[in-house]
Protein backbone atom coordinates (compact mmCIF):
# COMPACT_ATOMS: atom_id res chain seq x y z
CA UNK A 1 0.00 0.00 0.00
CA UNK A 2 2.94 2.09 0.63
CA UNK A 3 3.50 2.08 -3.42
CA UNK A 4 -0.39 2.90 -3.86
CA UNK A 5 0.01 5.71 -1.64
CA UNK A 6 3.28 7.10 -3.32
CA UNK A 7 1.69 7.12 -6.67
CA UNK A 8 -1.30 9.21 -5.35
CA UNK A 9 1.04 11.38 -4.02
CA UNK A 10 3.14 11.62 -6.90
CA UNK A 11 -0.41 12.25 -9.65
CA UNK A 12 -1.74 14.56 -7.07
CA UNK A 13 1.40 16.22 -7.12
CA UNK A 14 1.86 16.43 -10.73
CA UNK A 15 -1.99 17.92 -11.64
CA UNK A 16 -1.31 20.68 -8.92
CA UNK A 17 1.57 21.85 -10.59
CA UNK A 18 -0.21 21.18 -14.07
CA UNK A 19 -3.47 23.58 -12.76
CA UNK A 20 -0.79 26.05 -10.67
CA UNK A 21 1.08 26.87 -13.56
CA UNK A 22 -1.12 29.75 -14.49
CA UNK A 23 0.83 32.61 -15.82
CA UNK A 24 0.27 36.06 -13.40
CA UNK A 25 -2.63 38.46 -14.52
CA UNK A 26 -1.01 41.13 -15.78
CA UNK A 27 -0.48 44.24 -14.27
CA UNK A 28 -0.68 47.68 -16.18
CA UNK A 29 -3.10 46.99 -18.73
CA UNK A 30 -2.15 48.07 -22.44
CA UNK A 31 -2.72 51.29 -24.16
CA UNK A 32 0.71 52.37 -26.62
CA UNK A 33 2.38 49.86 -28.57
CA UNK A 34 5.69 51.36 -26.89
CA UNK A 35 4.49 49.39 -24.05
CA UNK A 36 5.11 46.44 -25.53
CA UNK A 37 8.96 46.74 -25.41
CA UNK A 38 9.28 44.76 -22.39
CA UNK A 39 6.26 42.20 -23.09
CA UNK A 40 5.66 38.40 -23.75
CA UNK A 41 4.95 38.58 -27.71
CA UNK A 42 4.25 35.96 -30.31
CA UNK A 43 4.38 35.81 -34.22
CA UNK A 44 3.79 33.26 -36.80
CA UNK A 45 6.97 31.96 -38.14
CA UNK A 46 8.95 34.01 -40.80
CA UNK A 47 6.81 36.74 -41.27
CA UNK A 48 7.19 40.17 -40.88
CA UNK A 49 5.15 40.31 -37.36
CA UNK A 50 8.45 38.28 -36.36
CA UNK A 51 10.25 41.15 -37.38
CA UNK A 52 8.66 44.01 -36.21
CA UNK A 53 8.35 42.06 -32.75
CA UNK A 54 12.23 41.82 -33.01
CA UNK A 55 12.72 45.31 -33.59
CA UNK A 56 10.38 46.41 -30.84
CA UNK A 57 11.83 43.92 -28.42
CA UNK A 58 15.61 44.58 -29.34
CA UNK A 59 18.12 42.42 -27.48
CA UNK A 60 15.29 40.70 -25.35
CA UNK A 61 13.17 39.34 -28.50
CA UNK A 62 15.57 35.98 -27.60
CA UNK A 63 13.77 35.80 -23.98
CA UNK A 64 10.38 37.32 -24.90
CA UNK A 65 9.59 36.27 -28.21
CA UNK A 66 7.84 33.16 -29.25
CA UNK A 67 7.73 32.11 -32.78
CA UNK A 68 4.81 29.91 -33.83
CA UNK A 69 4.22 27.63 -36.60
CA UNK A 70 0.11 29.27 -37.29
CA UNK A 71 -1.49 31.99 -36.07
CA UNK A 72 -4.18 29.52 -34.75
CA UNK A 73 -1.20 28.82 -32.32
CA UNK A 74 0.10 32.42 -31.44
CA UNK A 75 -3.91 32.88 -30.56
CA UNK A 76 -4.45 30.33 -28.97
CA UNK A 77 -1.20 31.70 -26.66
CA UNK A 78 -2.75 34.71 -26.13
CA UNK A 79 -5.93 33.70 -25.43
CA UNK A 80 -4.13 31.18 -22.80
CA UNK A 81 -1.63 34.59 -21.08
CA UNK A 82 1.72 32.65 -23.13
CA UNK A 83 2.01 36.31 -24.28
CA UNK A 84 0.65 39.43 -24.35
CA UNK A 85 0.30 40.55 -27.39
CA UNK A 86 0.38 38.89 -30.98
CA UNK A 87 1.91 40.91 -34.01
CA UNK A 88 0.22 40.21 -37.33
CA UNK A 89 -1.38 41.43 -40.71
CA UNK A 90 -4.86 43.79 -39.94
CA UNK A 91 -6.36 41.69 -42.66
CA UNK A 92 -6.35 37.93 -40.94
CA UNK A 93 -6.05 40.04 -37.36
CA UNK A 94 -9.73 41.50 -38.35
CA UNK A 95 -11.16 37.99 -38.53
CA UNK A 96 -10.12 36.22 -35.79
CA UNK A 97 -11.77 39.39 -33.84
CA UNK A 98 -15.04 38.34 -35.44
CA UNK A 99 -14.47 34.29 -34.65
CA UNK A 100 -12.61 34.52 -31.73
CA UNK A 101 -13.96 36.31 -28.59
CA UNK A 102 -12.25 38.34 -25.97
CA UNK A 103 -9.87 39.67 -29.07
CA UNK A 104 -9.10 43.68 -29.68
CA UNK A 105 -6.35 45.25 -31.85
CA UNK A 106 -4.45 47.77 -30.28
CA UNK A 107 -5.36 51.10 -32.11
CA UNK A 108 -2.23 52.22 -33.14
CA UNK A 109 -0.77 49.89 -35.89
CA UNK A 110 3.18 49.10 -35.76
CA UNK A 111 3.96 49.88 -39.94
CA UNK A 112 2.23 49.37 -43.21
CA UNK A 113 3.41 46.71 -45.89
CA UNK A 114 3.29 46.13 -49.40
CA UNK A 115 2.09 42.41 -50.62
CA UNK A 116 4.05 41.16 -54.05
CA UNK A 117 4.70 38.19 -55.46
CA UNK A 118 8.22 36.55 -54.15
CA UNK A 119 10.13 35.00 -57.67
CA UNK A 120 13.37 33.21 -57.42
CA UNK A 121 16.17 35.42 -57.76
CA UNK A 122 17.19 36.22 -61.19
CA UNK A 123 14.35 34.36 -62.62
CA UNK A 124 13.59 37.75 -64.71
CA UNK A 125 11.88 35.81 -67.23
CA UNK A 126 8.63 34.98 -65.52
CA UNK A 127 8.25 38.04 -62.88
CA UNK A 128 8.18 40.30 -66.34
CA UNK A 129 5.59 38.11 -67.94
CA UNK A 130 4.04 38.11 -64.20
CA UNK A 131 4.46 41.94 -63.61
CA UNK A 132 3.01 42.72 -67.06
CA UNK A 133 -0.08 40.76 -66.28
CA UNK A 134 -0.47 42.11 -63.12
CA UNK A 135 -0.34 45.66 -64.59
CA UNK A 136 -3.22 45.07 -66.70
CA UNK A 137 -5.27 43.17 -64.03
CA UNK A 138 -4.82 46.66 -61.92
CA UNK A 139 -5.74 48.86 -65.07
CA UNK A 140 -9.07 46.93 -66.00
CA UNK A 141 -10.01 46.30 -62.08
CA UNK A 142 -9.88 42.93 -62.35
CA UNK A 143 -7.46 42.95 -59.14
CA UNK A 144 -9.63 45.58 -57.46
CA UNK A 145 -12.83 43.17 -58.28
CA UNK A 146 -10.88 40.36 -56.56
CA UNK A 147 -10.11 42.15 -53.49
CA UNK A 148 -13.74 43.39 -53.12
CA UNK A 149 -15.18 40.39 -53.25
CA UNK A 150 -13.29 38.74 -50.45
CA UNK A 151 -13.75 41.89 -48.41
CA UNK A 152 -16.02 40.62 -44.84
CA UNK A 153 -16.50 37.40 -46.75
CA UNK A 154 -15.13 34.03 -47.39
CA UNK A 155 -17.75 31.78 -48.83
CA UNK A 156 -16.59 31.25 -52.04
CA UNK A 157 -16.62 27.59 -53.59
CA UNK A 158 -12.92 26.68 -54.37
CA UNK A 159 -14.42 25.09 -57.92
CA UNK A 160 -15.39 28.44 -58.22
CA UNK A 161 -12.05 29.41 -59.46
CA UNK A 162 -10.85 28.50 -62.86
CA UNK A 163 -7.21 27.10 -62.30
CA UNK A 164 -6.96 27.19 -66.23
CA UNK A 165 -6.23 22.90 -65.99
CA UNK A 166 -5.00 21.78 -68.84
CA UNK A 167 -3.83 25.27 -70.52
CA UNK A 168 -0.81 24.53 -73.45
CA UNK A 169 1.62 26.39 -71.63
CA UNK A 170 2.22 24.12 -68.88
CA UNK A 171 2.17 24.67 -65.22
CA UNK A 172 2.23 27.71 -63.07
CA UNK A 173 3.64 26.07 -59.80
CA UNK A 174 2.74 28.54 -56.83
CA UNK A 175 3.95 28.60 -53.24
CA UNK A 176 1.98 29.39 -50.50
CA UNK A 177 0.95 28.88 -46.47
CA UNK A 178 -3.16 28.46 -46.53
CA UNK A 179 -4.39 29.91 -43.22
CA UNK A 180 -4.13 33.24 -44.31
CA UNK A 181 -7.44 34.73 -44.68
CA UNK A 182 -8.92 36.46 -46.50
CA UNK A 183 -5.78 35.74 -48.82
CA UNK A 184 -5.26 31.91 -49.03
CA UNK A 185 -7.31 29.56 -47.01
CA UNK A 186 -8.05 25.57 -47.96
CA UNK A 187 -11.47 24.22 -47.94
CA UNK A 188 -12.16 21.09 -48.23
CA UNK A 189 -9.63 19.81 -51.01
CA UNK A 190 -9.61 23.07 -52.54
CA UNK A 191 -7.84 26.77 -52.23
CA UNK A 192 -9.72 30.26 -52.06
CA UNK A 193 -8.86 33.66 -51.14
CA UNK A 194 -7.23 36.50 -53.17
CA UNK A 195 -3.89 35.85 -53.83
CA UNK A 196 -5.44 32.62 -54.82
CA UNK A 197 -7.81 34.47 -57.26
CA UNK A 198 -5.53 36.82 -58.51
CA UNK A 199 -2.31 33.95 -59.39
CA UNK A 200 -5.26 32.16 -61.05
CA UNK A 201 -6.20 35.61 -63.11
CA UNK A 202 -2.45 35.72 -63.77
CA UNK A 203 -1.94 31.83 -65.13
CA UNK A 204 -5.05 32.68 -67.25
CA UNK A 205 -3.26 35.85 -68.82
CA UNK A 206 -0.44 33.75 -69.40
CA UNK A 207 -2.05 30.96 -71.15
CA UNK A 208 -0.77 28.69 -68.00
CA UNK A 209 -2.46 26.24 -65.47
CA UNK A 210 -1.99 26.94 -61.78
CA UNK A 211 -0.58 24.13 -59.54
CA UNK A 212 -0.71 24.94 -56.23
CA UNK A 213 1.49 23.60 -53.09
CA UNK A 214 0.32 24.68 -49.64
CA UNK A 215 3.73 25.11 -47.47
CA UNK A 216 4.68 26.45 -44.27
CA UNK A 217 5.13 30.49 -44.52
CA UNK A 218 8.71 29.89 -43.08
CA UNK A 219 9.21 27.71 -46.00
CA UNK A 220 8.21 29.21 -48.85
CA UNK A 221 11.59 31.06 -49.57
CA UNK A 222 13.41 28.11 -49.76
CA UNK A 223 10.57 26.57 -51.69
CA UNK A 224 11.11 29.40 -54.63
CA UNK A 225 14.75 29.92 -54.47
CA UNK A 226 15.22 25.73 -54.87
CA UNK A 227 12.62 26.00 -57.74
CA UNK A 228 10.35 23.42 -56.27
CA UNK A 229 7.72 26.42 -57.23
CA UNK A 230 7.59 29.20 -59.77
CA UNK A 231 6.59 32.19 -56.99
CA UNK A 232 5.50 32.20 -53.88
CA UNK A 233 2.58 34.61 -53.21
CA UNK A 234 1.27 34.46 -49.56
CA UNK A 235 0.38 37.80 -48.69
CA UNK A 236 4.31 38.10 -48.47
CA UNK A 237 5.32 41.71 -47.32
CA UNK A 238 8.37 43.33 -49.26
CA UNK A 239 11.04 44.04 -47.17
CA UNK A 240 14.63 44.78 -47.53
CA UNK A 241 15.68 41.75 -46.06
CA UNK A 242 13.91 39.62 -48.39
CA UNK A 243 14.68 41.25 -51.22
CA UNK A 244 18.26 40.31 -50.86
CA UNK A 245 17.33 36.68 -51.17
CA UNK A 246 14.13 36.78 -54.30
CA UNK A 247 13.13 39.21 -56.85
CA UNK A 248 9.62 40.82 -56.04
CA UNK A 249 6.97 41.72 -58.78
CA UNK A 250 4.97 44.83 -58.32
CA UNK A 251 3.04 45.77 -55.28
CA UNK A 252 -0.66 44.35 -55.81
CA UNK A 253 -1.74 45.28 -52.27
CA UNK A 254 -0.47 48.56 -50.50
CA UNK A 255 -0.65 49.91 -46.85
CA UNK A 256 -1.73 46.58 -44.98
CA UNK A 257 -1.49 47.03 -41.76
CA UNK A 258 1.28 45.28 -39.19
CA UNK A 259 -1.22 45.37 -35.59
CA UNK A 260 -0.80 43.83 -32.12
CA UNK A 261 -3.54 41.78 -31.21
CA UNK A 262 -4.09 42.07 -27.55
CA UNK A 263 -6.91 40.52 -24.84
CA UNK A 264 -9.74 42.94 -24.88
CA UNK A 265 -9.65 43.08 -21.36
CA UNK A 266 -6.34 43.63 -21.50
CA UNK A 267 -6.30 46.83 -23.35
CA UNK A 268 -7.17 49.82 -21.53
CA UNK A 269 -10.10 51.90 -23.24
CA UNK B 1 0.64 -0.75 8.98
CA UNK B 2 -1.26 -1.96 5.96
CA UNK B 3 2.00 -2.65 4.01
CA UNK B 4 2.99 -5.20 6.53
CA UNK B 5 0.12 -7.02 5.33
CA UNK B 6 1.00 -9.94 2.85
CA UNK B 7 -0.64 -9.08 -0.48
CA UNK B 8 -1.80 -11.69 -3.37
CA UNK B 9 -2.45 -11.40 -6.29
CA UNK B 10 -5.95 -9.92 -5.41
CA UNK B 11 -3.85 -6.67 -4.25
CA UNK B 12 -2.05 -6.15 -6.93
CA UNK B 13 -5.40 -5.97 -9.82
CA UNK B 14 -6.61 -3.67 -7.60
CA UNK B 15 -3.97 -1.38 -7.82
CA UNK B 16 -3.44 -2.03 -11.36
CA UNK B 17 -7.68 -1.28 -11.55
CA UNK B 18 -7.19 1.85 -8.96
CA UNK B 19 -3.77 3.20 -11.28
CA UNK B 20 -6.03 2.94 -14.35
CA UNK B 21 -8.89 4.96 -13.37
CA UNK B 22 -6.70 7.77 -11.60
CA UNK B 23 -4.82 8.23 -15.36
CA UNK B 24 -8.25 7.91 -16.88
CA UNK B 25 -9.34 10.48 -14.47
CA UNK B 26 -6.14 12.58 -15.47
CA UNK B 27 -6.48 12.23 -19.15
CA UNK B 28 -10.14 13.44 -18.88
CA UNK B 29 -8.91 16.36 -16.76
CA UNK B 30 -5.96 17.00 -19.50
CA UNK B 31 -8.68 17.16 -22.18
CA UNK B 32 -10.78 19.28 -20.14
CA UNK B 33 -7.65 21.51 -19.65
CA UNK B 34 -7.05 21.68 -22.89
CA UNK B 35 -9.81 23.04 -23.96
CA UNK B 36 -11.84 20.06 -25.80
CA UNK B 37 -14.86 20.73 -23.92
CA UNK B 38 -13.84 24.35 -22.97
CA UNK B 39 -17.73 26.32 -24.39
CA UNK B 40 -18.95 25.98 -21.02
CA UNK B 41 -22.45 24.26 -21.87
CA UNK B 42 -22.93 21.26 -23.75
CA UNK B 43 -24.87 22.84 -26.47
CA UNK B 44 -21.58 25.11 -27.08
CA UNK B 45 -19.38 21.93 -27.79
CA UNK B 46 -21.98 20.41 -29.85
CA UNK B 47 -21.89 23.68 -32.06
CA UNK B 48 -18.18 24.43 -32.20
CA UNK B 49 -18.33 20.48 -32.89
CA UNK B 50 -20.49 20.78 -35.89
CA UNK B 51 -18.65 23.75 -37.24
CA UNK B 52 -15.25 21.93 -36.51
CA UNK B 53 -16.27 18.79 -38.24
CA UNK B 54 -19.47 19.07 -40.22
CA UNK B 55 -20.28 21.87 -41.56
CA UNK B 56 -19.58 22.05 -45.48
CA UNK B 57 -18.07 18.27 -44.99
CA UNK B 58 -15.23 19.49 -43.09
CA UNK B 59 -14.60 15.59 -41.84
CA UNK B 60 -13.48 15.38 -45.09
CA UNK B 61 -10.86 16.82 -44.95
CA UNK B 62 -9.59 14.41 -41.86
CA UNK B 63 -10.62 11.56 -44.26
CA UNK B 64 -8.55 12.79 -46.92
CA UNK B 65 -5.44 13.33 -44.35
CA UNK B 66 -5.98 10.01 -42.90
CA UNK B 67 -5.72 8.36 -46.46
CA UNK B 68 -2.32 10.42 -47.09
CA UNK B 69 -1.10 9.06 -43.56
CA UNK B 70 -1.60 5.48 -44.07
CA UNK B 71 -1.05 5.56 -48.02
CA UNK B 72 2.75 7.13 -46.88
CA UNK B 73 2.99 4.87 -43.89
CA UNK B 74 2.02 1.82 -45.77
CA UNK B 75 4.12 2.12 -48.84
CA UNK B 76 7.34 3.54 -46.57
CA UNK B 77 7.04 -0.17 -44.63
CA UNK B 78 7.31 -1.98 -47.59
CA UNK B 79 10.80 0.46 -48.68
CA UNK B 80 11.87 0.25 -45.32
CA UNK B 81 11.03 -3.33 -45.34
CA UNK B 82 13.18 -4.20 -48.42
CA UNK B 83 16.14 -1.66 -47.49
CA UNK B 84 16.21 -2.94 -43.99
CA UNK B 85 16.49 -6.56 -45.12
CA UNK B 86 19.63 -6.15 -47.76
CA UNK B 87 21.09 -4.09 -45.29
CA UNK B 88 21.35 -6.15 -42.40
CA UNK B 89 21.70 -9.55 -44.44
CA UNK B 90 24.87 -7.09 -45.70
CA UNK B 91 26.22 -6.86 -42.54
CA UNK B 92 25.81 -10.14 -41.21
CA UNK B 93 27.25 -11.74 -44.24
CA UNK B 94 30.29 -9.61 -43.64
CA UNK B 95 30.68 -10.64 -40.62
CA UNK B 96 30.81 -13.70 -41.66
CA UNK B 97 33.89 -13.35 -43.82
CA UNK B 98 32.45 -12.62 -46.98
CA UNK B 99 34.15 -10.32 -49.12
CA UNK B 100 31.78 -7.68 -49.44
CA UNK B 101 33.82 -4.86 -47.69
CA UNK B 102 32.52 -1.60 -49.90
CA UNK B 103 28.86 -3.25 -49.57
CA UNK B 104 29.43 -3.48 -45.67
CA UNK B 105 30.98 -0.01 -45.41
CA UNK B 106 27.81 1.30 -47.66
CA UNK B 107 25.63 -0.81 -45.34
CA UNK B 108 27.49 0.85 -42.38
CA UNK B 109 27.59 4.40 -43.96
CA UNK B 110 23.79 4.43 -44.59
CA UNK B 111 22.23 3.32 -41.24
CA UNK B 112 24.64 5.89 -39.35
CA UNK B 113 23.32 8.58 -41.34
CA UNK B 114 19.79 7.73 -41.67
CA UNK B 115 19.42 7.07 -38.00
CA UNK B 116 21.77 10.14 -36.99
CA UNK B 117 19.75 12.79 -38.39
CA UNK B 118 16.32 13.64 -37.68
CA UNK B 119 13.19 12.43 -39.96
CA UNK B 120 12.34 15.52 -40.56
CA UNK B 121 15.58 17.09 -41.88
CA UNK B 122 16.00 14.28 -44.30
CA UNK B 123 12.22 15.26 -45.01
CA UNK B 124 12.65 18.88 -46.26
CA UNK B 125 16.53 17.98 -47.60
CA UNK B 126 15.12 15.21 -50.15
CA UNK B 127 12.12 17.34 -51.34
CA UNK B 128 13.70 21.20 -51.72
CA UNK B 129 17.31 20.04 -52.19
CA UNK B 130 18.23 16.17 -53.94
CA UNK B 131 14.60 16.74 -55.93
CA UNK B 132 14.27 20.04 -56.40
CA UNK B 133 13.69 20.24 -59.70
CA UNK B 134 11.64 17.36 -59.74
CA UNK B 135 8.49 19.07 -60.48
CA UNK B 136 6.54 16.37 -62.03
CA UNK B 137 7.16 13.72 -59.14
CA UNK B 138 3.95 14.13 -56.87
CA UNK B 139 5.34 15.13 -53.03
CA UNK B 140 3.52 11.80 -51.91
CA UNK B 141 6.16 9.73 -53.69
CA UNK B 142 9.33 11.80 -52.09
CA UNK B 143 7.48 11.43 -48.62
CA UNK B 144 7.21 7.76 -49.21
CA UNK B 145 10.82 7.69 -49.95
CA UNK B 146 12.22 9.69 -47.52
CA UNK B 147 9.94 7.90 -44.89
CA UNK B 148 10.70 4.92 -46.19
CA UNK B 149 14.55 4.68 -46.44
CA UNK B 150 15.01 6.37 -43.09
CA UNK B 151 12.94 3.32 -41.49
CA UNK B 152 14.92 1.07 -43.60
CA UNK B 153 18.08 1.71 -41.46
CA UNK B 154 16.16 0.89 -38.38
CA UNK B 155 14.59 -2.13 -39.60
CA UNK B 156 18.09 -3.15 -41.12
CA UNK B 157 19.71 -3.17 -37.28
CA UNK B 158 15.89 -4.63 -36.31
CA UNK B 159 16.86 -7.86 -38.62
CA UNK B 160 20.88 -7.75 -37.74
CA UNK B 161 19.81 -8.11 -33.76
CA UNK B 162 17.04 -10.95 -35.22
CA UNK B 163 19.77 -12.98 -37.39
CA UNK B 164 22.88 -12.84 -34.63
CA UNK B 165 19.84 -14.20 -31.91
CA UNK B 166 19.64 -16.78 -33.80
CA UNK B 167 21.84 -19.76 -32.39
CA UNK B 168 24.85 -20.20 -34.60
CA UNK B 169 24.67 -23.98 -34.61
CA UNK B 170 21.86 -23.65 -37.08
CA UNK B 171 23.79 -21.70 -39.32
CA UNK B 172 27.12 -24.19 -39.07
CA UNK B 173 24.15 -27.60 -38.65
CA UNK B 174 23.28 -26.15 -42.13
CA UNK B 175 26.64 -25.77 -43.71
CA UNK B 176 27.67 -29.10 -42.36
CA UNK B 177 24.74 -30.88 -44.18
CA UNK B 178 25.83 -29.31 -47.25
CA UNK B 179 23.59 -26.47 -47.81
CA UNK B 180 24.91 -23.31 -49.79
CA UNK B 181 25.30 -19.95 -47.14
CA UNK B 182 22.29 -18.62 -49.08
CA UNK B 183 20.24 -21.59 -48.51
CA UNK B 184 21.03 -22.18 -45.17
CA UNK B 185 20.62 -17.94 -44.56
CA UNK B 186 17.06 -17.86 -46.26
CA UNK B 187 15.61 -21.06 -45.79
CA UNK B 188 16.78 -21.82 -41.86
CA UNK B 189 18.26 -18.59 -40.22
CA UNK B 190 16.10 -15.78 -41.39
CA UNK B 191 12.40 -17.74 -40.53
CA UNK B 192 13.33 -18.31 -37.27
CA UNK B 193 14.97 -14.08 -37.24
CA UNK B 194 12.00 -12.93 -38.41
CA UNK B 195 10.04 -14.82 -36.17
CA UNK B 196 12.08 -13.41 -33.32
CA UNK B 197 11.76 -9.41 -34.67
CA UNK B 198 8.01 -9.31 -35.53
CA UNK B 199 6.82 -7.47 -32.26
CA UNK B 200 9.78 -5.16 -32.54
CA UNK B 201 9.20 -4.65 -36.54
CA UNK B 202 5.42 -3.87 -36.02
CA UNK B 203 6.77 -1.72 -33.11
CA UNK B 204 8.38 0.45 -35.58
CA UNK B 205 6.10 0.86 -37.87
CA UNK B 206 3.75 1.79 -35.57
CA UNK B 207 6.57 4.48 -34.88
CA UNK B 208 6.58 5.58 -38.63
CA UNK B 209 2.76 6.38 -38.72
CA UNK B 210 3.04 8.87 -36.13
CA UNK B 211 6.45 10.17 -38.05
CA UNK B 212 4.77 10.96 -40.68
CA UNK B 213 2.97 13.91 -38.76
CA UNK B 214 5.79 15.73 -40.37
CA UNK B 215 4.65 15.47 -43.95
CA UNK B 216 2.94 18.68 -43.72
CA UNK B 217 6.30 20.40 -44.10
CA UNK B 218 6.37 20.17 -47.26
CA UNK B 219 3.12 20.37 -48.20
CA UNK B 220 1.00 17.24 -48.15
CA UNK B 221 -2.01 17.48 -46.42
CA UNK B 222 -1.64 14.51 -44.34
CA UNK B 223 -3.74 13.53 -40.73
CA UNK B 224 -2.22 16.46 -38.82
CA UNK B 225 -1.98 19.08 -41.19
CA UNK B 226 -5.61 18.30 -41.87
CA UNK B 227 -6.43 19.38 -38.64
CA UNK B 228 -3.98 22.73 -38.90
CA UNK B 229 -6.23 23.21 -42.07
CA UNK B 230 -9.59 23.10 -40.38
CA UNK B 231 -8.25 25.16 -37.60
CA UNK B 232 -7.29 28.09 -39.81
CA UNK B 233 -10.99 27.57 -41.60
CA UNK B 234 -12.75 28.06 -38.03
CA UNK B 235 -10.36 29.70 -36.06
CA UNK B 236 -10.89 27.04 -33.41
CA UNK B 237 -7.46 25.61 -31.26
CA UNK B 238 -8.55 22.71 -29.71
CA UNK B 239 -10.61 20.71 -31.01
CA UNK B 240 -9.61 19.76 -34.69
CA UNK B 241 -5.80 19.31 -32.65
CA UNK B 242 -7.33 17.21 -29.85
CA UNK B 243 -9.88 15.06 -32.86
CA UNK B 244 -6.13 14.58 -34.58
CA UNK B 245 -4.98 12.91 -31.56
CA UNK B 246 -7.66 10.97 -31.09
CA UNK B 247 -7.40 9.73 -34.17
CA UNK B 248 -3.41 8.82 -34.26
CA UNK B 249 -4.01 7.09 -31.01
CA UNK B 250 -7.31 4.50 -32.26
CA UNK B 251 -4.94 3.85 -35.14
CA UNK B 252 -2.16 3.32 -32.80
CA UNK B 253 -4.50 1.33 -30.47
CA UNK B 254 -5.89 -1.05 -33.01
CA UNK B 255 -2.57 -1.79 -34.28
CA UNK B 256 -0.73 -2.41 -30.75
CA UNK B 257 -3.57 -5.19 -30.25
CA UNK B 258 -2.40 -6.63 -33.54
CA UNK B 259 1.17 -7.12 -32.58
CA UNK B 260 -0.64 -8.13 -29.05
CA UNK B 261 -2.32 -10.63 -30.48
CA UNK B 262 0.52 -11.87 -33.55
CA UNK B 263 3.19 -12.06 -30.06
CA UNK B 264 0.19 -14.51 -28.36
CA UNK B 265 0.28 -16.37 -31.58
CA UNK B 266 3.84 -16.37 -31.49
CA UNK B 267 3.92 -17.81 -28.12
CA UNK B 268 1.47 -20.67 -28.79
CA UNK B 269 3.72 -22.22 -31.28
CA UNK B 270 6.16 -22.26 -29.46
CA UNK B 271 5.72 -25.01 -27.00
Amino acid sequence: MQNLKRTFLGIALVTALFFGALPAGATEKLSKVEQLKTEKLAAQRGTVGQMLAEELLGENSGLLLTTYEKYVDAIAALRQQKVRAVIMDEGPAKRFLANVPGLAIMPEPLSEESYAIGFKKGNDALRSRVDEALEAMKQDGTLQAIIDKYNDNIDVNPEDIDLNVGAAGGKLVMGTEAGFAPYELKVGEGYIGIDIEMAAAIARRLGMELQIENLNFDALPMAVASGKVDMICAGISVTEERKKNMDFSINYVDGAKQVAVVRADDLSE
Amino acid sequence: MSSSLPQGRRGSTDRGTVLLVVCGLFLIALLFRSGFFAPASWQGFCAKFHQNFIEQRRYMMLVNGLKATLHMTFFATLIGLAIGLILSIIRVAHKGGARIGPLAAFANLYITVLRGTPVMVQLLIWNFTIFASARDLKTLYIAVLAFGLNSGAYVAEIFRGGIEAVDPGQMEAGRSLGLSYRVTMSRIVLPQAVKNVLPMLFNEFIALLKETSVAGYIGIDDLTRAGQNIQALTLEHSQPLVMVALIYLALVLVLSEGVRRLEARLRRSQR
